[in-house]
């Protein structure tokens, strides 16, 4: 039982973690109709940031991680900015530079970074016994503290602000919200960088506890992928839901089957999806 | 008492909170050429969206020649016999005339016929729109008004038994006007083809249709004979309304 | 007549140039025409439909390890076993084809990556059946091994797609490809079945890359996880959008510049992923026709002054 419980925790734990790193996809793919292939290798990228901000410059970790992820934002800037933009409206243009761009970055990351996994200092150690049953590190902890924090954050700016309300006209309905006056230009941009961002801050949130690998990038797209679908395209609740789903069926599959089809069970899921369930538990049929 | 080629019952549909559509009643029948009008942002392009199955609607029935069409895909609408143009036209950019005419060809799903043929066949509906001479031309290539006519070509090609044409003598000077109202004739009598069309050039609409159709703000507010049409009060208030905003 | 003009002394030079080459220079030419065949195919959905699909490496290692393992295993001749590898890889496409087009392009670049993924990692971890990472070695096509009986092999095979993919984009189904590619809604609305013709393109394509694949195995005669891999993927992509998408000549081209320069490039290092990435990059942004684009536009300056 203590076991089993452990193993939900770590799914619940991932599952957060998988929802930020979704909704950065979510945004992006509501907003402008873009995929985002390079997704995994931003993540990825905010995992080193962190590594080497603190161990090669010697910051703390408190500012290494938020550093990282700004870094990441701008990264995410100019990449809509400089090749995004262009492609605007041409969906299968937007895909091949996403893509190629993936394949650029992580080939960077093994020349710039090395081949071997890279972990950056915890921020906490120790651990705390779970309602007596079992110990849960505390690193593990904090990690699902400051997600929900992101989380609620995102909600936030989604549902309360300025931005989140353009951002929703735009999802709905682009010539609307250019009648409305609505500088689609500057969303879209802030969107990509916000995006961008989040897949960091799954990075280097999920960094001191697994370390990052120039060819882990791949799977992390893919699972981003799979909660936004399960969740439905462009809704931030299914983000969320898809997730935690997600993140304790693959630590209870990894635990309780196999730990060498982790990523199996994704696909099956996606599959499953597309088969009974196209547009995702909480989007929109049409 | 001729038969009734297009019928709609109950017919809604919205987009979010807007209700573009509210329970639309209406019947066309064979041979007939009927106006649909109404004040910008009234709905008619989303009825012709509806019947030409581009979103299904979200209440209501539609019949073809008896047939229920409401829940069949553009491409099955268009094979049983409704041809369209599109308000903003959509040539197939990258494409000469010729082959957007043979697409339309080839979208019958006729079988024995060679590319060669079709190719003739295709040239023929050129012809009549005037674009003979501009068969090798890309579509993007091409003025407005001739995107125009390339896009009455293409729909006459797919062989329709009911033509719906949103908007196709906006932006014509009054002589391009009556050649095209010329056209539209051809098609009618000789063609054999019923219209249902939506116009904001009202002479022209008011001028070469049998009955006219209003919608104002989603709903059927009138129908009748062109000249019952004209001096209708809540018709002028919808346009009034609509001129003073 | 400007084509035959041009053409014909390029056949005579496929024919008579091996018998000039090294033994190196050979399998080069070889590992070419396997990404003429891979490019060419692949810009059949992407350039032609507008639908990119990530799974084309996959469905090349689908036709591979088919072939390869029914060869290994029961002992299934390679030229039997090749078509029974292209028919698995078809209805794969199918499959895939089915679930996702329907949903539209971003479904199905999504899908057949994961799909890349996924056949990647069961290749990698039933190392039972497929000898993981090491590779599994299985027969080749001839009793006794020849570059040049390969290089003609495929030279033929190649001609054989070539031709076919020539057909079918000057048919009535090409033309239905490009009118969906133009304007879906509007293709839609002229009869076409939309769905069908994604779907029919992807599943042709798809076929393509497995027999590819497997011919490709039964060179190499040791076949590993490469084969289906996202950077074998990438290079496929990286040769037909820096030849020119949506133009027939553009892929042969982009294939046969990019794989020969590659063996240049590889003297410094691995270094020619992230060159051809960039340049990829840059071509995609600011001459989206590609190398074909570019040459055709040169052409027409200097005819016209
Ligand atoms: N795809 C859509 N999504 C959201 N709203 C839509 C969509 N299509 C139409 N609408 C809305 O539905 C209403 C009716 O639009 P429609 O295009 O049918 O009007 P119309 O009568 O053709 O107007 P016009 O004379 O300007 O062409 C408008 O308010 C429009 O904004
Ligand atoms: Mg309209």
């Amino acid at each position: 039982m203590a076991e089993f419980l452990m193993y939900f925790t770590n799914g619940l734990v991932i599952g957060v973690i998988n929802a930020i790193s979704a909704i950065g996809v979510s945004l992006i793919v509501g907003i402008m109709r873009v995929i985002n292939f390079a997704h995994g290798e931003l993540y990825i990228f905010a995992g080193y940031f962190s590594y080497h901000l603190s161990l090669t410059f010697g910051l703390s970790p408190i500012l290494a991680m938020p550093l990282s992820v700004f870094f990441i934002f701008l990264i995410g800037i100019l990449m809509e900015r400089l090749l995004i933009r262009p492609t605007y409206g041409d969906e299968m243009y937007s895909l091949i530079i996403t893509f190629v761009l993936s394949i650029v970055l992580q080939n960077s990351a093994l020349l710039i970074f090395g081949p071997y996994p890279n972990k950056p200092p915890a921020l906490i150690s120790g651990s705390t016994q779970i309602f007596g049953l079992f110990h849960y590190g505390n690193q593990r902890l904090l990690s699902f503290g400051i997600s929900i924090g992101i989380l609620l954050f995102v909600f936030y700016l989604i549902k309360k602000t300025w931005f989140g309300k353009s951002v929703r006209a735009i999802s709905q309905d682009r010539e609307m919200a250019s009648l409305m006056g609505i500088d689609h230009w500057r969303i879209n941009m802030i969107s990509f960088g916000l995006g961008a961002a989040l897949a960091g801050s799954a990075g280097v949130i999920i960094a001191p506890i697994f370390p990052v690998t120039p060819t882990g990038s791949s799977a992390i797209s893919l699972t981003a992928f799979v909660v936004v679908v399960l969740g439905g395209m462009g809704s931030l609740k299914g983000c969320v839901v898809g997730g935690l789903i997600l993140g304790i069926l693959e630590n209870l599959g990894a635990a309780y089957v196999s730990t060498m089809y982790r990523h199996i069970f994704a696909f099956i899921i996606l599959i499953l999806v597309l088969v009974f369930r196209p547009w995702g538990l909480f989007g929109q049929k049409t | 008492m001729s038969r009734r080629i297009l019928e709609g019952k109950g017919v809604a549909k919205s987009f979010g909170g807007l209700m573009a559509l509210r329970q639309i009643d209406f019947v066309l029948e064979e041979g007939e050429i009927v106006g649909l009008i109404g004040p910008n942002g009234a709905g008619k392009t989303t009825l012709f969206n509806v019947v030409s199955g581009v979103y299904p609607p979200d209440r209501g029935e539609l019949f073809f020649d008896g047939r229920l069409i409401s829940s069949l895909k553009p491409y099955q609408i268009c094979r049983l016999g409704i041809g369209r143009t599109f308000q903003i036209v959509r040539p197939f950019l990258k494409m000469t005339c010729l082959e957007n005419i043979l697409i339309s060809l080839i979208g019958r799903g006729e079988r024995g016929k060679t590319l060669e043929e079709k190719k003739k066949e295709a040239r023929e509906f050129l012809e009549f729109v005037g674009l003979r001479n501009r068969e090798n031309s890309l579509a993007k290539d091409l003025t407005l008004i001739e995107k125009k006519r390339l896009e009455v070509a293409r729909a006459l090609a797919t062989k329709p038994k009911l033509l719906l044409l949103d908007e196709v003598l906006a932006g014509l000077n009054p002589s391009e006007i009556l050649q095209a109202l010329e056209l539209i004739h051809v098609i009618r009598t000789q063609m054999k083809i019923t219209i249902f069309w939506i116009e904001h050039v009202m002479g022209a609409i008011m001028k070469a249709s049998d009955r006219i159709i209003v919608l104002d703000q989603g709903e059927k507010i009138k129908e009748g004979k062109p000249e019952e049409i004209v001096s209708d009060p809540r018709v002028i208030e919808a346009y009034l309304g609509e001129s003073n905003a | 007549m400007m084509k035959t003009w041009i053409s014909l002394p390029l056949i005579f030079l496929l024919i008579f140039l091996p018998f000039f080459l090294s033994q190196y220079w050979l399998h080069v030419m070889i590992i070419s025409l396997f990404y003429v065949m891979m490019a060419s195919s692949w810009n059949l959905i992407a350039g032609y439909t507008g639908q990119i699909s990530f799974a084309h490496a996959a469905f090349a290692g689908v036709g591979a390890y088919v072939s390869g393992m029914l060869a290994v295993n029961i002992g299934i001749p390679p030229w039997l076993g090749i078509f029974v590898g292209t028919f698995v890889a078809s209805l794969l496409g199918v499959g895939l084809g089915y679930l996702c087009i329907r949903m539209g392009g971003i479904y199905l670049s999504l899908t057949t990556l994961g799909f890349s993924e996924i056949l990647r990692i069961i290749i990698t971890n039933e190392d039972r059946w497929t000898r993981g990472t090491m590779g599994l070695q299985i027969p080749g096509f001839f009793t006794e091994y020849s570059k040049m009986s390969y290089y003609f092999l495929f030279l033929i095979v190649s001609a054989v797609f070539l031709f076919i993919l020539y057909r079918l984009i000057h048919s009535e189904m090409g033309l239905s490809f490009r009118a969906v590619l133009n304007d879906e809604l509007a293709a839609a609305s002229s009869g076409i079945d939309t769905i069908r013709v994604r779907i029919l393109a992807f599943t042709i394509s798809s076929a393509m890359a497995g027999m590819a694949g497997g011919l490709y195995g039964h060179y190499l005669m040791l076949i590993t996880p490469d084969i289906p891999s996202l950077g074998q993927m990438f290079l496929v992509l990286a040769m037909a959008v820096i030849g020119g998408m949506g133009s027939f000549i553009g892929p042969i081209l982009g294939a046969f510049v990019l794989e020969v320069l590659s063996e240049y490039i590889r003297i410094y290092g691995e270094y020619h992923v992230l060159l051809f990435g960039l340049v990829a990059l840059g071509v995609a942004r600011f001459a989206p026709e590609g190398m074909v684009g570019v040459i055709k536009k040169r052409w027409k300056v200097k005819e016209s002054p």
